[in-house]
């Protein structure tokens, strides 16, 4: 329980905190949490389902309070937990790591973050999906850039509508259980038909916050607005929750609808490889470009998941990680070059490398990983799902297989259009100490992963060889 | 029916405090006298009841003592929370204050009535003194234009009610809701007399939710009414008028269901969608606050039309959500005290005054149904009993809900955002009879959701 609620307990902790201390409180209170986290992490045995808060408890609705982790949620926890603290570390020589609203809000995504992934009941797992919804909303109205309203409005209302479209999946089931704990949850039978619009209407909600092909909209617009903290969050970690959401929920509540909807869902995801690359090759803002680069990697992590067997999972696991911890790095890049340049432009960029040579060098290495180099952590999750997507069939692979190009083009435009070339700029501020040890850290996660991904596979394994079986 | 009296009584007492001059002793009064009301209301929960005085007219069953309870808590903090408008006018500060808890007489009745005189009665004792009320900005044309509009439209109705309860009666030969059940179960009373009777019951009662097409009427009396008055009109009124609905529909009239619930169908769509669509681009607070209301009145109204063992308690915190929602932002309103009462003057308020904006944040994003707030918990209630015999209303309701995000947020972000010249912004301080009801109300709508029972 403490894991839960030792992120609230620092963000009111913020209110009484003198606001010449406000950042460092923040960095301190992400890192305790981080130390809770460890401490279940060590304690913790791949085989078990632990709970955390079991109240015996049912609302007249069916809403149980039930929570616990197994490997994967313990796994997203852990990450969303040790990236927390690097995405506060990375803003922390820019002005809004100054505000009290900002930290505070950091924190109480973490709370709703976690709950999220130890809910084991469908009414508090939806609470705390829309719970998330709020501190980014603030985030971004309070300190993204002038036009944000209307995208913002955007934004807003499109993940929302997707919401309802799984609580209306929750509504559904209302009827056909006695509470929404997870065990009621998997132990009802659906008949094709429902489980197909149950399906869906949970896919709409993930679909939108992931973002999947046609539901892609809001996305560039969002990440570009927003602050450059807020698009961390947004890319890194709350897409996490989406497919996290996938893998436990959508498809283990309705599994005899996955083969009618394995089609469609890899058709989009791996159309979405494409769509994104191709548009991430003809952009000149560079947030847009990673903004894009973001939909067509997550696009593939989408396919994977509908695969649903043992070996995809983990490496759709493996790939999160790998997501979350590039998405960090590429989008810092980004805000150290427009919070310096003041534009986002890569035609008004070039020759940085020879002025900052230590920024160029751990962008660099990000860009590697982001392109799945081996040996970074893109590298094995990536060919893992390929692999299996290649065994469902040769043209999906084929097709999917293409963002290891695109991929690579997009990545090298934006690094080689930004970094090198003639000096367009007379004076660029190299790394500053924070920055530095924030690309350090990913780095170290991107190459211990690229070296040792069994790590994760173990701790996941477990899991989700008993989460596969469900079908 | 203790507490029903303790009420009145306490209402005649502050008419002759009023004397003195002094609105604070009427409000002490007003206080001490609701929370014996309430008090006493509690004390029936228990079985057998501590303490009760009974009449054959009233009863007073659980689900009957939650709503008296919500309803007199409401009254509650919209007159402690309302103060600093009644102490305005010092010699009108006693009738104001016992006119409401007269209209909370009514409620009371309305919600425990077992037949037709006493609901009548009910209904007419909580609306006079609302006229009186919604009119009592004098020098406000546009108070006294909603006073006349309210008065005219509302005494209409009554005269559809009392013709169909008179169809009702002819049909039946009996004004007790048990009597008139017996003769429509056993079949004696159906005919085309019965049905007109029941129809007229439902437009009547559809006026007072202010439901479509029976709702042209509201905005305009929201935004003429004082702030006070327009909440009292949004938590109570409406509250005490779905419960009165809810009873006479789903137990007196439940086996005339076929008659009446096509009809209800096609006006619940009609009114959520009437509601949301007319909110999006409204520029007034309260005309805003009048068509979400036209909205919920439609979501609310799905627990009626559901026919389900427990849309009564699913009603019941349906309208729990929805009157503290209304509360807290009605009392914000008064604190604001903008006579135009724009929507550009809520720009900034909640960046500048941060309570005031988690206040905000938390009433709108519950009338959103944005969870952990308790008003997701009542639209999920509501929706998901409803979803197995009327799957496509409640997508509809859902889709209703997608709009109604729209302008609610375009407020939240008004409210919110920071502006560039921060100075222009009104530094609010609230009373602190305005801190309690602004707290009571935030507990309420972060602990609704979760009660176990």
């Amino acid at each position: 329980m403490e894991l839960l609620l030792a992120p609230l307990f620092f963000a009111l902790l913020l209110a009484v905190v003198p606001k010449k201390f406000v950042r460092l409180a923040g960095i301190v209170g992400t890192l305790v949490i981080l130390g809770i986290t460890i401490g279940h992490v060590i304690t913790f045995s791949p085989n078990n389902v632990v709970s955390v808060f079991n109240p015996n408890a049912t609302t007249k609705f069916g809403l149980t309070f039930k929570m616990g982790y197994d490997g994967i949620g313990l796994f997203m926890v852990i990450l969303t937990n040790a990236l927390f603290p690097v995405i506060l570390l990375s803003n922390f020589n820019r002005s809004i790591a100054h505000e009290k609203s900002f930290n505070a809000m950091v924190l109480i995504m973490q709370f709703a973050m976690t709950g999220l992934f130890l809910a084991m009941d469908g009414i508090l797992f939806y609470v705390f999906w829309e719970m998330t919804l709020i501190p980014i909303f603030l985030i971004l109205l309070w300190f993204g850039a002038p036009e944000r309203k209307t995208i913002l409005t955007k934004f807003f209302v499109y993940t929302f509508v997707g919401s309802l479209g799984m609580l209306l999946s929750l509504m559904a089931l209302s009827g056909l259980t006695k509470d929404f704990s997870y065990e009621s949850l998997l132990a009802i039978k659906l008949v094709p038909k429902s489980a197909f619009w149950i399906m869906s209407g949970f896919f709409l909600a993930f679909a939108i916050k992931i973002p999947v092909f046609p539901f892609h909209t809001w996305q560039p617009d969002t990440y570009t607005v927003a602050p450059v903290a807020g698009t961390m969050l947004l890319s890194a970690l709350m897409l996490n929750m989406a497919l996290f959401g996938m893998v436990k929920w959508m498809i283990p509540i309705a599994p005899e609808a996955l083969n009618e909807m394995k089609f469609l869902i890899i058709s989009l995801g791996i159309i979405g490889v494409v769509y994104a690359g191709v548009i991430a090759i003809k952009q000149q803002d560079i947030k847009r470009i990673f903004a894009y680069a973001s939909i067509s990697h997550v696009g593939l992590i989408t396919a994977g998941i509908l695969l649903f067997n043992t070996e995809a999972l983990s490496a759709v696991f493996l790939q999160i990680a790998n997501h979350s911890l590039v998405a960090i790095g590429l989008f810092l890049a980004a805000g150290i070059l427009e919070n310096r340049l003041n534009t986002r432009d890569i035609n008004a960029m070039g020759g940085i490398a020879k002025i900052a040579p230590k920024f160029a060098f751990w962008f660099a290495v990000t860009a590697f990983a982001s392109m799945a180099v081996p040996f970074t952590s893109g590298f094995v999750g990536e060919f893992l799902i390929l692999k299996n997507l290649f065994s469902y069939h040769w043209v999906v692979g084929l097709i999917a297989g293409s963002t290891l190009v695109f991929g690579a083009i997009y990545t090298l435009r934006a690094y080689q259009l930004s970094m090198y070339g003639a000096p367009k700029i007379s004076s660029f501020e190299d790394l500053k100490w924070n920055e530095l040890a924030a690309f350090f850290l990913l780095s170290v996660g991107i190459v211990i992963l690229g070296i040792y991904p069994q790590i994760v596979l173990d701790f996941v394994g477990p899991s989700l060889v008993k989460i596969s079986k469900i079908r | 029916m203790d507490a029903l009296i303790v009420v009145f009584l306490t209402g005649l007492i502050c008419m002759f405090i009023a004397m003195a001059k002094k609105p604070v002793y009427v409000l002490i009064t007003a206080v001490i006298g609701l929370l014996i009301a309430i008090g006493l209301m509690v004390s029936q929960w228990f079985n057998p009841p501590l303490f009760q005085l009974s009449y054959e007219g009233l009863e007073f069953t659980k689900i009957g003592i939650l709503f008296s309870v919500l309803a007199l808590l409401f009254t509650f903090l919209i007159i402690i929370g309302g103060f600093s408008y009644f102490k305005k006018e010092v010699e009108h500060t006693g009738e104001y204050i016992s006119l409401l808890l007269f209209s909370a007489v009514g409620a009371l009745c309305m919600i425990a009535f077992t037949d037709m005189f006493m609901f009548f009665l009910g209904l007419e004792i909580l609306s006079i003194p609302i006229y009186v009320m919604v009119g009592s900005n004098k020098k406000d044309l546009l108070s006294a234009e909603a006073s006349l509009k309210y008065f005219f439209t509302g005494g209409f109705s009554t005269g559809v009610l009392l013709f169909g309860i008179a169809w009702v009666y002819g049909a039946t030969g009996s004004f007790q809701l048990d009597g008139i059940k017996a003769s429509i179960s056993d079949g004696t009373a159906r005919g085309s007399l019965l049905s007109i009777g029941i129809l007229m019951i439902m437009a009547a009662s559809l006026f007072k939710v202010s439901a479509a097409p029976f709702h042209f009427w509201s905005p305009d009396v929201y935004q003429g009414s004082p702030n006070a008055v327009t909440g009292y009109m949004a938590a109570v009124i409406k509250l005490v008028g779905m419960f009165a609905f809810l009873k006479l529909f789903t137990i007196t009239f439940g086996d005339m269901h076929s008659l009446w619930s096509g009809a209800l169908y096609g006006l619940i769509v009609l009114t959520m969608f009437v509601g949301n669509l007319s909110a999006i681009g409204q520029t007034k607070f309260k005309r805003l606050m009048a068509y979400s209301s036209i909205a919920h009145a439609g979501y609310a109204l799905i627990a009626i039309m559901s026919q389900e063992t427990g849309s009564d308690w699913n009603l019941w915190n349906y309208m729990f959500s929805y009157g503290f929602s209304i509360v807290a932002l009605i009392t914000i309103s008064i604190v604001l005290d903008d006579k135009e009462d724009n929507f550009s003057s809520y720009k900034g308020i909640g960046r500048k005054n941060p309570f005031i904006g988690f206040i905000i944040l938390l009433s709108l994003f519950s009338l959103a149904a944005l969870p952990p707030m308790a008003g997701f918990f009542g639209k999920f209630m509501v929706f998901s009993s409803a979803f197995n015999n009327h799957p496509i209303l409640v997508i509809l309701a859902i889709i209703n809900s997608g709009i109604g995000v729209y302008y609610y947020l375009t407020f939240v972000i008004a409210a919110l955002s920071k502006q560039e010249d921060e100075s222009l912004v009104p530094l609010l301080k609230p009373s602190i009879l305005q801190y309690i009801v602004l707290v009571i109300c935030a507990i309420g709508l972060l602990t609704g959701g979760f009660f176990v029972v």
